[in-house]
């Protein structure tokens, strides 16, 4: 039964129509040129790749529903004039040789494709490789006057069903703004209103006196980790794998009743542990970056476009000893509370902000981090919904670059119909490092639900 | 390229010139009005006789001519059969009811950015011919707004014959519901209709697949024309009235486009890039009538149509040639001196409309100087008939900036008589046969269009062919109108720059 699964995946299921441009339907004002944060310039070689999973309960005509996201995304564009726009290098006089976009109209390509089946039968049977088929990424072209940075891919499913993907270069929009930025096109397709249309502007300045912290983990994680080159050796040699893992209530799994905590927080704590004992170690945890939105701490809107999530190392003040598992995983969930209730503050945020503006030309590396980064609240307050008919069944999220550390675990929104506690988490970890993390007790004590099958490998739990 | 040289008029003394005004005005006012003012002199001399001679010599004279009963039938039968031979030759008047054009949606747009976006990557080995497009388009005078349709939108186009049937459908439907909407006019009613589109030409063709869409009448007389070039257009107003002189009570619908799809030039040669820079898409329906009950609401009587033909010249044929490039791709060769000859053919069309329209003291002076140029002497400038007596407003085929700058400076037309050539070309680019229409949408859109008033459409075409066609208008048309205007009028006119940077 494996053996003829397989080689439907091995077909070619998804079926490239056209490759198009789409520009917004207003001409914009010529000549602009918008600068990039400092958070952007230092994320600048890594790139965002989604896919939202539409069902529908409706059968349309194959193209009618590509045919309005079409004309509903150049409405869309209207408002973001710097996703249309390209990437200059301008020597400034004071900004020499950082890239800009000029606002000149160039619109975002899009590509149009069919896949067979239906979304269901594709999610149980699909892996990483076939997944990015339905989002499309062209790095960046030897002229990047003429790169598109955005491209979007509508995949309409010939039994049902429908996939969104975006890709970006992180250079322009984190994961957050992404997300924003299907918020606002599907916002525009059901209702025709845009109810969150994006804001611009450069990060705001210091709004106390300048207070250097003594100790601030944020900037000495960045100084240390913005001068790393090349990524350690046992990332290339090892083949990454990417899995999706339902957890229906991860809070009442955990048995913490501790006020405060989140659900980010319990599963970051939880593949910490697990992935600490996959990679062998006895009596250390492994090294694990958090990647955190603080568009909040600098009372920034959330639809602010543009960068706005740090990385931040988590610390073990104790030594650890490989004792009761649960003790351990309350423990680590101690620490990863910390930074994100304490360390993590305004102060440390803007000092970080200053070093990277004055001192800073490098992009960040996460080295062999785990970088976990939470996403947990974009699917509120509402859902996004193109159409009234379609549900979003599922989104998946790929971040490609150096930023990837070495392995991710990516918290985002369950869909409605799974319960408001419930979470979706994607992991991609080195092949060897997964299979024991799968077969983890400590994990499967969560009773989470395996989406996909791990490539290659024969899993027992379904 | 064609190269602008403009220089601005030399500017007389001011004196000299004022002087020179009123001379003109008062000679003018003599040759145009000569008859009349021979008239009343004469008129004045017989009233004052008759007064002189009182009622009883008047019929004293009129008795004495020995009319009787005889003499009086054959008289009153002479001027009835005179009246009636006049009034059954005189030709049908043909009125414009009115006509609509397509406004293309705003998802078709193509900023400039986005067309050499795609230029790039769909030439990507030729980088200069890329460039060469890039120079035409920053002085094409084209705005951002223009829009091609959606086939050439993909990386690479897909000109399927799918998607050039998609295009005519979507065009002429469009064009052709909002002229059913503006008249009122049902479908059924039609007697005549001519499609002109020059470059595709399915089977069946294009007025099938109308007659096929609307349900028209099975003895409708349908006419198809193709390849006959942007001036195509006149060319169908000439045939329907034609038609209509011999179908009494009849009315006629003419569809002017002109498909994109199927005839972007997939290929590398520079002077067959040119077309792609400048053509997008457009359509206009027009509706004609000869109905005596039409008097009252069409907008336009038509006065004139003069053709003119100079294909039997080597140069004016070869000028506008489709051929197929080094590596068989097809495409429309310009050639370079497209500008002189273009500039023939209006000389000769000029020549057979001027004395249709231009007013005697023109003409006299156009006369003067060609008599004394071959009697005289050869060095005398030719005189250049003033149109601007003769017409209020110009509709100048928008088939390029060089087109449009020509024509100006030939015919010595001020900036606001090619502003609605200018601005279509901005706003839609050269829509080919159907800019005419959307010209005169134009002057209508900005409230120019006063009753009485003269139009005069001028179209160029590969053969090379000089159309022009002049138009009375019937009524006033008060703003703000329906049509592809109207939701950007009040941006227009915009400043268009010599370069725009690309």
């Amino acid at each position: 039964m494996f053996a003829k699964e397989k080689t439907v995946m091995e077909e070619n299921r998804v079926r490239l129509i056209c490759k198009r441009t789409v520009v917004s339907t207003k001409p914009v004002e010529q000549g602009r040129l918008y600068r990039f944060s400092v958070f952007d310039h230092v994320m600048e070689p890594n790139h965002i790749r989604f896919v939202y999973y539409y069902q529908s309960s409706k059968t349309r005509e194959p193209g009618e529903i590509t045919k309005k996201l079409r004309e509903s995304l150049a409405y869309t564009l209207n408002c973001y004039p710097i996703v249309t726009g390209r990437l200059v290098k301008e020597t400034d006089g004071t900004e020499e040789n950082r890239w800009k976009v000029k606002s000149n109209d160039a619109g975002v390509r899009m590509i149009e494709a069919r896949a067979t089946g239906t979304v269901e039968e594709w999610r149980r049977s699909v892996n990483r490789e076939e997944e990015l088929k339905l989002v499309h990424w062209e790095d960046m072209y030897h002229l990047p006057y003429y790169w598109s940075t955005f491209y979007v891919q509508v995949t309409e499913f010939e039994s049902g069903g429908l996939a969104i993907g975006l890709s970006c270069t992180h250079l322009l929009a984190d994961p957050v703004c992404a997300m924003m930025f299907i918020r606002t096109w599907a916002d525009l397709t059901l209702t025709r209103n845009m109810m969150t249309p994006p804001i611009f502007h450069s990060l705001p300045p210091r709004r106390f006196s300048s207070h250097k912290l003594s100790n601030n983990q944020l900037l000495s994680h960045y100084i240390k980790y913005c001068s790393l080159t090349a990524p350690p050796l046992n990332i290339t040699e090892d083949h990454m794998v990417t899995i999706t893992l339902l957890f229906p209530d991860p809070m009442v799994q955990s048995g913490e009743n501790e006020a405060g905590l989140t659900a980010f927080e319990i599963l970051s704590g939880l593949f910490c542990v697990c992935v600490s004992r996959a990679k062998g170690k006895r009596n250390e945890l492994t090294d694990m970056s958090l990647c955190l939105d603080v568009r909040k701490l600098l009372r920034l809107d959330q639809s602010y476009f543009g960068n706005c999530m740090v990385y931040h190392k988590v610390h073990y003040s104790k030594p650890v000893k490989a004792i009761d598992r649960l003790l351990l995983l309350s423990y680590v969930v101690q620490e990863i509370h910390n930074v994100t209730k304490g360390l993590l503050d305004y102060h440390a945020v803007m000092d970080l902000v200053e070093w990277l503006g004055s001192n800073n030309n490098n992009p960040i590396s996460n080295g062999s981090d785990l970088v976990c980064t939470n996403l947990e609240n974009m699917g509120n307050p509402r859902p996004m919904m193109f159409e009234e008919d379609l549900m979003l069944s599922h989104l998946s999220c790929y971040v490609e670059g150096p930023v990837a550390g070495g392995g991710q675990v990516i918290v985002l929104p369950s869909s409605s119909g799974d319960g408001p506690m419930s979470r979706v988490v994607m992991v991609s970890l080195p092949q060897r490092e997964m299979v024991k993390v799968l077969e983890d007790e400590l994990l499967q004590s969560f009773s989470p639900v395996l989406l996909w099958r791990l490539q290659n490998k024969k899993i027992n739990k379904d | 390229a064609k190269h602008l040289t403009m220089s601005p008029p030399k500017m007389p003394d001011l004196s000299t010139s004022t002087k020179h005004k009123y001379v003109k005005l008062g000679y003018q006012y003599l040759v145009n009005n000569f008859l009349t003012l021979l008239l009343i002199p004469i008129l004045a001399y017989t009233a004052l006789e008759l007064f002189r001679m009182g009622p009883e010599e008047i019929l004293n004279h009129l008795n004495s001519l020995n009319f009787n009963l005889l003499h009086i039938l054959c008289s009153s039968f002479l001027i009835i059969f005179v009246s009636t031979v006049y009034f059954m030759s005189k030709p049908r008047t043909i009125y414009l009811v009115d006509y609509s054009c397509f406004k293309p949606p705003v998802t078709c747009r193509v900023p400039f950015a986005t067309f050499m976006e795609h230029s790039r990557l769909n030439l990507i080995d030729s980088p200069k011919s890329v460039e060469f497009q890039m120079r035409i388009l920053e002085r094409s005078g084209l705005g951002e707004e223009t829009c091609l349709p959606p086939a050439i939108h993909y990386i690479p186009p897909t000109p399927t014959m799918d998607a050039a049937r998609s295009e005519a459908e979507l065009v002429i439907f469009t064009a052709m519901d909002d002229l059913f909407k503006k008249t009122g006019l049902k479908p059924k009613d039609i007697d005549i209709l001519i499609v002109n589109c020059s470059l595709f030409s399915p089977t069946p063709s294009l007025s099938a697949m109308i007659i096929n869409k609307y349900k028209l009448r099975s003895n409708i007389k349908s006419l198809n024309l193709s390849g006959m070039g942007c001036s195509a257009s006149l060319i169908s107003v000439d045939v329907a009235r034609d038609l209509l002189q011999v179908h009494p009570n009849s009315n006629a619908v003419i569809v002017s486009t002109e498909i994109i799809t199927p005839n972007y030039y997939q290929g590398k040669e520079r002077a067959m890039l040119l077309p792609n820079c400048l053509f997008r898409m457009g359509a206009a329906a027009i509706l004609l009538s000869n109905r005596r009950s039409d008097r009252w609401r069409a907008k336009y009587k038509l006065c004139h149509l003069v053709r003119t033909h100079r294909g039997a010249e080597d140069k004016s044929y070869y000028c506008v040639y489709q051929q197929e490039d080094d590596e068989s791709h097809v495409g429309i060769n310009l050639n370079k001196d497209l500008m002189a000859i273009a500039g023939e053919a209006l000389k000769s069309n000029i020549t057979t409309i001027g004395p249709l329209v231009l007013p005697a003291s023109e003409q006299l002076l156009f006369l003067t100087s060609l008599i004394g140029r071959k009697i005289f002497n050869a060095k005398w400038k030719p005189y250049i008939p003033d149109f601007k007596m003769a017409f209020e407003h110009f509709c100048i085929h928008a088939g390029g900036r060089a087109v449009i700058d020509e024509l100006q400076k030939n015919l010595q037309l001020s900036a606001e008589h090619v502003e609605a050539s200018r601005m279509t070309l901005h706003r839609f680019g050269n829509t080919s046969s159907s800019s005419l229409w959307y010209e005169l949408s134009y002057i209508e859109a900005k409230g120019k269009m006063k009753r009485g008033d003269r139009v005069w459409q001028i179209a160029f075409g590969s053969g090379f062919k000089c159309n022009s066609a002049v138009w009375k208008s019937n009524r006033t048309i008060k703003t703000p109108t329906e049509g592809p205007w109207s939701d950007c009028i009040d941006r227009y006119p915009v400043f268009i720059p010599e370069v725009v940077k690309l």
